[in-house]
Order: structure tokens, then C-alpha cells, then sequence
């Protein structure tokens, strides 16, 4: 039987009647539209469909949506720089060509955002370990690494 | 589907009666990090979802005379950060790192550690990819890996089922010699962690859940180390892991605890190779000698018999406190 969850997502309350085995996944794609969430594994393991629940980075394949209740969510769709326009970490991630496929860019970003609101000024040891959940098929670690120090040091304001 | 409600309990109490009323058609969840995976693949479809992370007082790391008592809802992570836990039970600090991701281990909890599905993927494999293997762990009277592919199951004691025991909080906790505790309806009973697995699953009756796990008092500066061998360094189940625990005087092993994972249904306590172990001299020769004990038991199936091999090094290994 569905049961209907009130959550804030990218900013707007909203509401859904969803069935007790939904994920939260499922119902940001199908019932939103919102489909910058991936779904590859839909086991925990890749880290595509990463979004932020109350500011914090999980896998939104395996959360319920009814456990979604009264939270915030933030999507790809929602992430914005404080000018309105790209969010620094989304600018880097295009300047240092850390997206081939881009399949797992979405998840990869909102990690990275994450580990940057924890750790503003993280090694690249600490960002690879922060990072380590998520899967590139491209094999462009590298690159997405180097994005997210770059955004990290334009985010403290040290331009590079 | 026939998934139709989602309750979130309040209390123990509260659990176990919708677990026995409701039989196995009821399924408790927590950190929801293997069983939301599982309705996602359509390997299970309880009717009920018992929500038990909403019951207050179950997430602690305790002291208790020189021991721990842990909740089952205590987060992977906060086990891996703990600093009680990093300082004098650095074995069960190193597993919980070794643990999924940084994500799984935020949203997973150590009773779900224990109480997750084995990895077979014959019993893995998803409904919807048009295909069943209904096994030994699905009411079925074959084990598929037995003749099929077999390189990740058991080589010490399968029995029906093959599947090795995915746990590596389980191992870093039997070395330990960790108890488990089962509240039921009638009360509640401890087990050693190693005695809460059994082939086909866990020793948990219909309308017990795990509650806690305690860790006994341990004498200061015993020899801790756990070594994970996978394919890669995360998000990776143990092909062959080894919790080691030794107290060492004056360069003789006075006491000493070794399980291995990934090798077994449950965690494996390598007795064979804690006797070898015990009143001697630690010496090179001896950590291998262990490692070769420690593995003597083995009886691989077709395609398994590099666990053997592995095992007995990290057995060594992990005897002599170096990494991998």
C-alpha cells in the first residue's frame, strides 16, 4: 500500500505516494523526472546515484523513500554555484575533462561536494579515500581527482 | 510485489512481535545497505519491512571492566572512528575500514554486517534477469556452485551451502572472542560470534533479533592485525581475510586467536594453527607454520584452491603484524 512521504527536493517541498520497497532512486527518476540520478547497479555498489540527504552524500538506490520523510534532497539538478550559474566543482570537473561517459559524473560531484563541506582543504590521499565509493567505467580517476582539488582550492579562494 | 507495509518500530519489544506474529513474511531493517539491494533485484518481497533504526538506545559503544559492549544499530563507521576502539581493539578498527565504502559505512550498521546475505550469485541472481537458481538457501535441494563456478565460495566447511560467510566485522569480533546477543520473546541468549553463523544462514529463531555484540577484556598490548585479501581495495567482499590476536611475552606466544574469512560459512576459527602457535618462540618459521596449519582443514572445490594459498600467507602475515 502506498504511503505518502512530504521531502524537499533541490529546494521545493514536495510530495509522493510511494510503495514501501521504493527507493529513493526510483522515485527521484520516475516520479520527478529527475533523471541526472542514475541507477546502474541498484545495489550499493557504484555510487551513481549518489545525492545529498540532509547535506550528506548517500546512495539514494538504497534508501527508501518513505525514509526519505521530512528530508532534504539535493540532486545534480539542485546544485548551483552561489551566483546561480555552475557550481565550482562542476566547473572543474569540465576544465579538467573529468567526465568521458559522464555516467557516474553526477554521483561522483555530489560525493566530492560532500567531502568538501567535511574537508575544505583535503589531501589527495583524503580525496581519493573520500572518493573511493564511487566507480568510473572510464577509468578517469585521475582527472575527476584533479578536478575536485581544483575545485577545493578555488573554493577557499586560492585560484589555480 | 507483495511488500505492504513499512513500520517503524519503537522498541525491541515491539519488533520481535511483529516478527512473530507476521512469521517470515516480516524482515527487519536498518541501515537498509544489502536488503534495500535485495527488493531492488526482486530476491525477496516481505509483505512487511520492520523499520528498526527508529528504536532508540541501540547505537553505543559501551566500556564495560576493561570490555566493550557494542548496539547492533552502531554504524560501521562509527566503529572505524571509534577511538576506544582504535586504541585497544585496533583488529576490529581495521575491519570496519576495510568495509564497503565510505558511504555504505555511514548508512550500514554492525548488526547488518552479521545479519547480510552471502554473495553466491547463483543465490544473487536477480528474478528480473529472467532466471532463477533456486538452491539449498532458496528451499531447493542443489548447490549450484558445487559443480558450477565456484572461485569465491567455501573451502572449509560447506555443508549443502557453499557460499563463504560475508562478514568481516565477524572476524575481527571472533578473534576477539565476542558474544552476540539474541533477545526473543522469551528473553535473551549469547553466542559466540563465530557460533552465530551456520551454513544456511544464522542461528536466529523466528522472533529473535540481534541486539548487541560484547567484547571481553583483553590484556594491554596483545598483537592485533587484520588483513583483507580482495580483488579491489573497496567496495570488495573478503576472497580471504585473518584476524589475528596474539599476547606475546618476552618473544613466546603466550596466547593466540586466529580466524579467517571468506574461506568458510562462518568465521573460522583456525585452532589448529592457535595450538602451533602457543609457548613458542614467534619466529618467521613458526607464523608460516601456522599459516600451513591454519589451512589444513581446507578441501577446495574446483575452482577455489588459490584461497588455500592466500590464506596461508596472510595467516603469516598477519601473525607477524605486517601489511599486505
Amino acid at each position: 500500500m502506498k504511503q505518502r512521504v512530504t521531502l524537499n527536493i533541490n529546494g521545493t517541498e514536495e510530495e509522493v505516494y510511494a510503495e514501501p520497497w521504493w527507493s529513493l532512486a526510483q522515485v527521484l527518476r520516475e516520479e520527478f523526472g529527475l533523471g541526472g540520478t542514475k541507477i546502474a547497479c541498484n545495489t550499493g555498489d557504484c555510487g551513481a546515484c549518489t545525492v545529498l540527504l540532509d547535506g550528506k552524500a548517500v546512495r539514494s538506490c538504497l534508501i527508501l523513500a518513505v525514509k526519505a520523510q521530512g528530508r532534504k534532497v539535493v540532486t545534480i539538478e539542485g546544485l548551483r554555484g552561489k551566483d546561480g550559474g555552475l557550481h565550482p566543482l562542476q566547473q572543474a570537473f569540465m576544465e579538467h575533462f573529468a567526465v568521458q561517459c559522464g555516467y557516474c559524473t553526477p554521483g561522483m560531484i555530489l560525493t566530492a561536494k560532500s567531502l568538501l563541506d567535511e574537508n575544505p582543504a583535503p589531501t589527495e590521499e583524503e580525496v581519493r579515500e573520500g572518493m573511493s565509493g564511487n566507480l568510473c567505467r572510464c577509468t578517469g580517476y585521475a582527472k575527476i581527482v584533479e578536478a575536485v582539488m581544483a575545485a577545493s582550492a578555488r573554493m577557499r579562494g586560492e585560484h589555480r | 510485489m507483495g511488500c505492504s507495509q513499512h513500520i517503524d518500530a519503537t522498541s525491541v519489544t515491539e519488533a520481535i512481535s511483529i516478527l512473530q506474529s507476521q512469521g517470515d513474511k516480516a524482515v527487519l531493517v536498518a541501515g537498509g545497505t544489502d536488503l534495500v539491494g535485495m527488493l531492488n533485484n526482486r530476491l525477496i518481497s516481505p509483505e512487511t519491512l520492520v523499520n528498526i533504526k527508529t528504536i532508540p538506545g541501540m547505537d553505543y559503544i559501551r566500556e564495560y571492566s576493561g570490555g566493550l559492549r557494542i548496539g547492533a544499530l552502531t554504524r560501521i563507521r562509527d566503529i572505524e572512528t571509534s577511538a576506544i576502539i582504535r586504541e585497544y581493539f585496533p583488529v576490529l578498527a581495521e575491519a570496519a575500514v576495510s568495509v564497503g565504502s565510505p558511504q555504505i559505512r555511514r548508512m550500514g550498521t554492525l548488526g547488518g554486517n552479521f545479519c547480510q546475505e552471502v554473495r553466491c550469485w547463483y543465490y544473487r541472481r536477480s528474478p528480473a534477469t529472467g532466471k532463477t537458481f533456486t538452491c539449498y538457501r532458496k528451499g531447493g535441494n542443489v548447490c549450484y556452485a558445487t559443480s558450477g563456478d565456484n572461485r569465491y565460495h567455501s573451502v572449509i566447511g560447506g555443508k549443502k551451502c557453499f557460499a563463504a560467510c560475508p562478514s568481516d566485522m565477524a572476524v575481527a569480533l571472533a578473534s576477539l572472542h565476542a558474544h552476540a546477543t539474541l533477545a526473543g520473546a522469551s528473553g535473551t541468549r549469547s553466542v559466540p560470534v563465530e557460533d552465530f553463523f551456520i551454513p544456511l544462514g544464522n542461528i536466529l529463531k523466528p522472533g529473535e533479533m540481534l541486539t548487541e555484540v560484547s567484547i571481553p577484556a583483553l590484556k594491554p598490548g596483545s598483537r592485533q592485525k587484520f588483513l583483507k585479501f580482495r580483488h579491489r581495495k573497496t567496495i570488495d567482499f573478503a576472497l580471504c581475510s585473518v584476524a589475528s590476536v596474539l599476547e606475546v611475552e618476552a618473544g613466546v606466544v603466550a596466547d593466540a586467536s586466529l580466524v579467517l574469512g571468506g574461506v568458510a560459512p562462518f568465521p573460522y576459527r583456525a585452532k589448529a594453527a592457535e595450538q602451533v602457535l602457543k609457548g613458542q618462540p614467534l619466529t618467521e618459521d613458526l607464523a608460516s607454520e601456522a599459516g600451513a596449519a591454519a589451512l589444513r582443514a581446507a578441501r577446495p572445490l574446483s575452482l577455489n584452491a588459490y584461497k588455500v594459498t592466500i590464506g596461508r600467507v596472510l595467516v603469516k602475515r598477519a601473525i607477524l603484524g605486517v601489511d599486505m
